[in-house]
């Protein structure tokens, strides 16, 4: 249910038509108070031996868009390209954010071969192993969040979430966001982070200003 | 028993979508990392398998059975974790699968070594146990299928051997222990043997070296025989699609009984059980394809009126592949035999054991990714034995995190 409201609020839009305005919009900062660290291997009693070392630095980085957009960011777009690397076990970035349309490439950029696949609604699909050197791509074609996964290595995983509009942003490692050229008017803010929209806030955009909020995720 | 097990299943069906909601996805960390917690439950329903091809030595067919698994890692430091696999069968068969220590010396190398009930070193298919890491429902034959031979027992005369080819999964034989029990496979990975094993990666190989208590076919938790089992497995992998594994092993198989029950003969010194195994892999895009051969072979004790000049030999020859066609979908099959040496009897010769083809083909389809749905068809043929052939329909739902 969650999910379907998450994916919901990737595609609205709202009934506003007014025009964008360069140099105003909403910015802020995303505080997570507890960092979620990376997934742990499963146990491989079976082994004969344990797995290389890999970096399990927490994730700071959530994402922060608009529940609902003003029309005019529908407009047509030229689709864009995004990278998710493939490194020493771990998805690089383990967070995108990207709009409808967007192909988004999966390097292998390890010596042993992955298997990125995703079982979201969102987006169905499943490159197949390929080696290190290789990359393959899948276009995000709706709206939603996909949980991308390796069918070789179960502890890798990442998301990709794709709007229709362009009103969201990743944050910095200490959590800054920008959302700019926005048309004045009432909007509700989202913070996402690792799988949940977390912190749900209303923000005003002054007429030709910016709106300034931090969203605290305790 | 089946239709506890059928109501298993149904209930395991109808309630995953919505208990995968709530269930665990990913493995349990607790203590800051130190232990980690992963689980593997597996409800498999097959008809009954009245030729007892899918019989293990647990006395259950490998195609019915509710599996529950519990596997946990205590992280001490870096150079010391504790590991650890406990397992439920048919609700009633628990045993601590695996329990071992395992220590790296420099924890940035990636070179370990592991005491206590471990893993098994040889072969490429000793993971089939595991239904996430099997792409069919049964296993392999020559890690499954129960031969005549016993570690307790032995026969008397050839034609004692011969009377109990196709009958592994309840043999008996008039010297050691006489009553009916099952016996062994090839490699027996029903269950772990206990000793040091050291594992290392260099560039594109790997290697893996052990020494335990039992044998191949019959690991032992505790030594019944005094003599060590030698083990040794390297991997090659030229490129990331191809991998070539060659496996050995030696050891002796017999239990001590024996040597009470044949005076003045340390079968110890002639009851060698000695295998190799040829192993290859190849996997690209959608495709993965697994082939093995092993051969083992099973040197008995003299006695008098047992007539083998050589040693009881097996060969088993293995393929199987998968292609995904969609994304959570695949198909997949495996052809398998087992064939052996023969011996002659008093109706002349013969293999000394029944020689067994399987094959299976099946499709898996993953209604998330940690919840995976099975079904497959097997067809067993065997030249001896009471029943020479059945074909059986299994389901398997799986679910680990």
């Amino acid at each position: 249910m969650r999910a379907l409201a998450l994916i919901a609020a990737l595609a609205a839009t709202s009934e506003a038509l007014v025009e964008a305005q360069p140099g105003a919009g909403i910015r802020g900062r995303l505080d997570i108070r507890r960092l979620i660290k990376p997934v742990e291997r499963r146990p491989d009693v079976a082994a004969a031996g344990a797995p290389g070392v890999r970096d399990t630095t927490e994730y700071r980085r959530g994402v922060v868009y608009l529940e609902t957009a003003p029309r005019a960011a529908f407009d047509e777009r030229e689709p864009g390209r995004a990278t998710m690397d493939q490194r020493n076990e771990r998805f690089v970035p383990h967070l995108l954010a990207v709009m409808v349309g967007t192909f988004v490439d999966f390097p292998n950029s390890d010596l042993t071969y992955h298997n990125v696949f995703s079982l979201s609604r969102a987006k169905r699909f499943d490159l197949g192993r390929y080696a290190a050197g290789k990359s393959k791509g899948v276009r995000m074609d709706r709206p939603g969040v996909v949980r991308v996964f390796c069918d070789i290595h179960s502890h890798m995983n990442a998301f990709v979430l794709v709007f229709n509009h362009p009103f969201f942003d990743i944050t910095d490692d200490d959590g800054r966001f920008e959302l700019p050229s926005l048309p004045s008017g009432s909007y509700t803010l989202v913070g996402w982070y690792e799988g949940e929209a977390r912190i749900t806030r209303p923000v005003v955009v002054p007429p030709g200003g910016w709106a300034e909020i931090d969203l605290v995720v305790p | 028993m089946r239709s506890v097990a059928a109501a298993l299943w149904i209930a395991c069906v109808a309630a995953w979508p919505a208990a995968a909601q709530s269930l665990p996805e990913e493995p349990i960390s607790i203590a800051g990392g130190h232990v980690i917690v992963g689980a593997e439950i597996t409800a498999t329903i097959a008809p009954d398998d009245p030729g007892f091809f899918n019989y293990t030595s647990y006395e259950f067919s490998a195609l019915r059975n509710l599996r529950m698994g519990v596997s946990a890692e205590l992280r001490a430091n870096d150079h010391v974790q504790l590991l650890t696999e406990v397992r439920l069968d048919q609700g009633r068969v628990l045993e601590a699968y695996g329990l071992f220590v395992r220590v790296r010396p420099w924890p940035a190398r990636r070179f370990d070594i592991q005491l206590g009930r471990i893993p098994p070193t040889f072969g490429a298919m000793t993971r089939t146990v595991y239904g996430s890491s099997n792409m069919l429902i049964g296993q392999p034959l020559a890690y499954q299928y129960l031969l005549s031979l016993r570690s307790d027992a032995l026969p008397a005369t050839n034609d004692d051997l011969l009377r109990m080819r196709g009958r592994g999964w309840l043999s008996n034989f008039p010297v050691g222990n006489t009553a009916a029990a099952p016996g062994l496979p090839i490699v027996n990975t029903s269950r772990w043997d206990t000793g040091v094993q050291a594992h290392g990666i260099t560039g594109k190989f790997e290697w893996t070296g052990s020494v335990s208590a039992g044998s191949l076919s019959d690991p032992r938790f505790r030594d019944n025989n005094s003599r060590r089992h030698y083990a040794g497995r390297v991997v090659a992998r030229p490129t990331p699609a191809l991998a070539f594994g060659t496996s050995a092993s030696r050891g002796a198989w017999l239990n001590r009984n024996i040597d009470d029950a044949i005076a003045g003969i340390n079968s110890g010194d002639r009851s060698r059980q000695i295998a190799y195994g040829g192993d290859v892999e190849y996997s690209a895009g959608p495709v993965l394809i697994r082939g093995e051969a092993i051969r083992s072979t099973w040197t008995l004790p003299p006695i008098a009126t047992l007539r083998l000049t050589e040693p009881l030999v097996a060969t088993s020859v293995l393929v199987e592949g998968r292609y995904k066609i969609a994304p959570g979908l695949y198909v997949a099959a495996r052809g398998d035999c087992v064939d052996f040496s023969r011996i002659t009897g008093a109706q002349g010769p013969s293999t000394w054991e029944a020689r067994t083809w399987r094959v299976e083909s099946g499709v898996g389809y993953s209604v998330t990714r940690n919840i995976q749905v099975k079904g497959s068809w097997q067809r067993n043929d065997r030249n001896g034995g009471r029943i020479r052939r059945d074909s059986i329909f299994s389901g398997q739902v799986l679910y680990w995190f």
